[in-house]
């Protein structure tokens, strides 16, 4: 075995991992195959429990989520581009055109973005120019990198911010960020900070919002079952599973306390 | 009685894959097999209801890489390859099963009749070149045509670059003009992927409405007044339409989707891993990799290994039972909210398109079922969003709320452990593709040749396609390779700009590789221009 430098999860050379829909479903032809082709090289001589009780094994040892049960036919993944139960990458990767080089590690510029991902979550991702680094090296004996993440708000018709701080290694690139109240905006700084405890930044990111739902504020005038009916009854499947949204479970809970309260 | 409006929506979308420089290559199946499996049949189907008279309505989303690659001489050079492969296979399926397996003969016969009427309506009806079946249904009135971002990308994590997302919006109406002559009214956002004023963008462009994910008007700041059953209006006059999540659920689901049930074909078995190496070794891919080739035998069944043999009977009775199903529930939901609308109630369902014919092989029928059960039903009208805003010009002024149709309902299938490390890259691409529009303005011959070509691999990386398959953990490999190669070819550019020179060899290759958009003006990504060129 390898270690592939893309995935950094072992696999056999010239061929790839699985993308197993259901192992329980499988033939034994297929699970023959699958399991050939992971490395288990007596597989044609073993029958279908010991393949599967090895493949899962496999599969545990690598850390990979897979299928053991439910029905085959999964489209909730809205799974595409698929002909194949195993993921092939040797020959059929193409060459690059001439003189493309990989991609670099840094850019000449120090700059920190934040992503919206969802009402919870942001990811702050950064690049500090080698020179920057350099200059800090030279600038100060010791220092220590730190994010600083902002929250706006308008208070009494003042814009009020706070801040808080996460501690960062000089290797680190990227951090998920909690968002923790809704309907505010959010920002985030690349900054160092000396021995002597003096600080300076090195960049912001622009603002982004978190959302903030009607329904938060308004829970009482879902108790009127004819709007609790309208909003919901597009939201839900015939067997009562609400879409996935974090925010919608949270208001759905809430009402629910609020109902189990008033019995 | 209750007019319950049906507004159905597919997006028949595949991300650019073209490997001519291979006799074959693996993902370029992706395209032939939906061909194959759902875009000629479906044709054929809405041809055949149009023929007889069966009233439809029904919105297809065809996205511009999509398009690029039906309207393109070599794929549709090797999707004939690709036919004729499997109609052989076809043939020696149909006397094998004859012999030793005539349970199966029935279907492989099936299957053989499909690729050759594919093969003769490939050549004869569309000379190789299906979009003009496409637009014949809608010049006939049956289909709306709508476009998408241009290479499909999850826009709302692009919303701190306006030059790229303008520039997907931008490119996407002028692929579908060159392909349908017209410009399109509708725009389908590339996994609902929605972020509060990204219709500015589609404003620009007289886009009059797209579609949302289900939960995007009840999370708004404002009070929804009909819930999904009507669509709003942006603040800035562009219209949304939510999707009824009750409804599609009933066919994209799978733990309560009629796909899933045991009577359909199972997708998963195929002769591709069946059957014995020496036999299937032609059809599948080299070396010695089995891959689905789409002779299927076995119907769902169960949870378990022991399949029994598909029954296209049984299949049929149940495809029957399920468009009926699907209508009494439409009609249902309309009595139940019937009363607490001051309208008729709008109902939008969309999918992928390939979900129907590919991934679920009775799916065209099922539609085809609806449409005709819808005929003779006076409670049921399909519609599609124009009609509807025909009808109903004034609607709510509402800003829905950020949102997608994938997992968790934001943009976690997009941006998360596996796959966020490219958005840095992708990200800079971006302001670096900007500097140069500015830099460079207006350039001609050769440095105009070499800056479009950026233009169109920074375009290629930001597919939603890459992040998504990285994410699902299917063909890993391939779309990380793609993304670095997108990103590489660009910095090359990048680089050879900075230095006031243009790598001749590299562009004549990525111009053969990398042949969207022939029309691309890489002054796209200049802001200020493009507001020029608006202003006059």
């Amino acid at each position: 075995m390898c270690l592939s430098p893309l995935l950094g999860q072992p696999f056999i050379d010239g061929v790839g991992l699985m993308i197993a829909p259901n192992i329980e479903a499988m033939s034994l032809g297929e699970l023959r195959y699958l399991a050939f082709k992971q490395g288990l090289t007596k597989a044609y001589s073993w029958e279908r429990e010991e393949l599967i009780d090895a493949l899962i094994e496999l599969y545990e040892e690598l850390d990979i989520e897979i299928s053991e049960g439910g029905d085959s036919y999964s489209t909730s993944a809205q799974h595409r581009y698929m002909n194949s139960l195993i993921e092939h990458f040797s020959e059929d990767t193409y060459a690059n055109l001439p003189g493309i080089e990989d991609l670099p590690d840094n850019y000449p510029e120090t700059k920190i973005n934040l992503l919206f991902k969802d009402p919870y979550w942001a990811h702050a991702y950064w690049n500090i120019c080698p020179a920057d680094i350099q200059k800090l090296d030279q600038a100060y004996e010791k220092y220590s990198l730190f994010l600083r993440v902002q929250i706006h708000r308008t208070k009494d018709g003042k814009l009020d911010a706070e801040s808080f701080e996460i501690e960062i290694d000089k290797c680190d690139t990227s951090w998920n960020v909690n968002l923790i109240e809704r309907g505010r905006q959010y920002s985030i700084s690349l900054n160092y900070r000396d021995k002597e405890g003096n600080s300076g930044m090195l960049s912001q990111s622009e603002q982004i919002e978190t959302p903030k739902c009607y329904w938060n504020d308004n829970l009482d005038e879902l108790n009127d079952e004819k709007t609790f009916t309208l909003l919901f009854s597009s939201l839900v499947t015939k067997g009562g599973q609400l879409v996935e949204s974090p925010m919608l479970r949270e208001i759905v809970e809430r009402l629910d306390q609020q109902i189990g309260g008033s019995k | 009685m209750k007019r319950n409006s049906l507004n159905l929506v597919l997006n028949a979308h595949m991300p650019f894959v073209r490997h001519p420089e291979y006799p074959r290559f693996l993902e370029e199946d992706w395209l032939f097999e939906a061909i194959g499996e759902t875009y000629l049949p479906l044709l054929r189907m809405l041809r055949k209801l149009r023929d007889e008279n069966v009233p439809f309505r029904l919105t297809l989303s065809i996205s511009p890489t999509l398009c690029s690659m039906l309207a393109d001489p070599v794929l549709q050079g090797r999707f004939t390859d690709f036919l004729h492969l499997h109609q052989e296979l076809g043939e020696k399926e149909v006397k094998r099963c004859s012999e030793e397996e005539p349970e199966c003969l029935e279907m492989a016969q099936f299957y053989l009749d499909q690729i050759n009427t594919n093969l003769q309506e490939y050549f004869e009806l569309y000379q190789c070149n299906i979009l003009g079946g496409f637009l014949d249904l809608e010049e006939s009135g049956h289909l709306e045509l709508i476009t998408t971002a241009a290479t499909h990308t999850y826009l709302p994590l692009y919303s701190e670059y306006p030059s790229a997302i303008n520039a997907q919006v931008e490119l996407a109406v002028q692929s579908h003009v060159n392909h349908f002559k017209k410009r399109p009214k509708g725009f389908w956002l590339p996994e609902c992927g929605y972020y509060p004023n990204l219709e500015e963008y589609l404003q620009k462009e007289e886009f009059e409405y797209f579609q949302l994910s289900a939960q995007s008007l009840i999370l708004s700041e404002d009070k929804v007044q009909r819930g999904s059953y009507a669509p709003v209006s942006c603040p800035n006059g562009v219209h949304a339409f939510a999707r009824d999540y009750h409804l599609t659920s009933l066919v994209w689901s799978n733990s309560e989707g009629y796909p899933a049930d045991v009577d359909y074909r199972e997708f998963y078995r195929d002769i591709g891993y069946d059957l014995p190496f020496d036999y299937i070794e032609p059809y599948i891919h080299s070396p010695n990799v089995r891959v689905f080739t789409g002779f299927k035998y076995y119907a769902i069944t169960g949870n378990g290994n022991e399949k029994r043999f598909y029954d296209i009977t049984k299949a049929q009775e149940k495809v029957i039972k399920h468009a009926k199903n699907f209508l009494y529930t439409v009609k249902e939901k309309g009595n139940k909210i019937g009363d607490l609308l001051d309208r008729d109630p709008f109902y939008t369902v969309a999918f992928d398109a390939e979900l129907f014919g590919h991934w679920w092989f009775e799916g065209i029928n099922w539609l085809e079922t609806l449409f005709r059960l819808a005929a003779d039903d006076k409670e049921i009208v399909f519609e599609t969003g124009s009609d509807y805003l025909k009808r109903h010009p004034e609607n709510q002024i509402l800003q829905p709320a950020y949102s997608s149709w994938g997992d968790g309902g934001y943009s976690n299938v997009w941006a998360n452990g596996s796959n966020v490390w490219a958005y840095k890259h992708i990200h800079k691409a971006i302001e670096r593709m900007e500097e140069l529009a500015i830099r460079f303005p207006d350039q001609s011959s050769l440095k105009q040749r070499f800056l479009n070509q950026a233009a169109r691999e920074v375009l290629l990386a930001m597919s939603s396609d890459w992040p998504f398959i990285i994410h699902n953990g299917t063909n890993v490999t391939y779309a990380t390779n793609r993304l670095k190669e997108h990103l590489g070819n660009f910095n090359l550019v990048y680089e050879n700009m900075c230095k006031n020179a243009v790598n001749t060899e590299w562009l004549v290759k990525a111009e053969k590789r990398n042949i969207l958009f022939p029309d691309i003006d890489y002054n796209v990504f200049n802001l200020d221009s493009e507001r020029n060129r608006y202003n006059g």
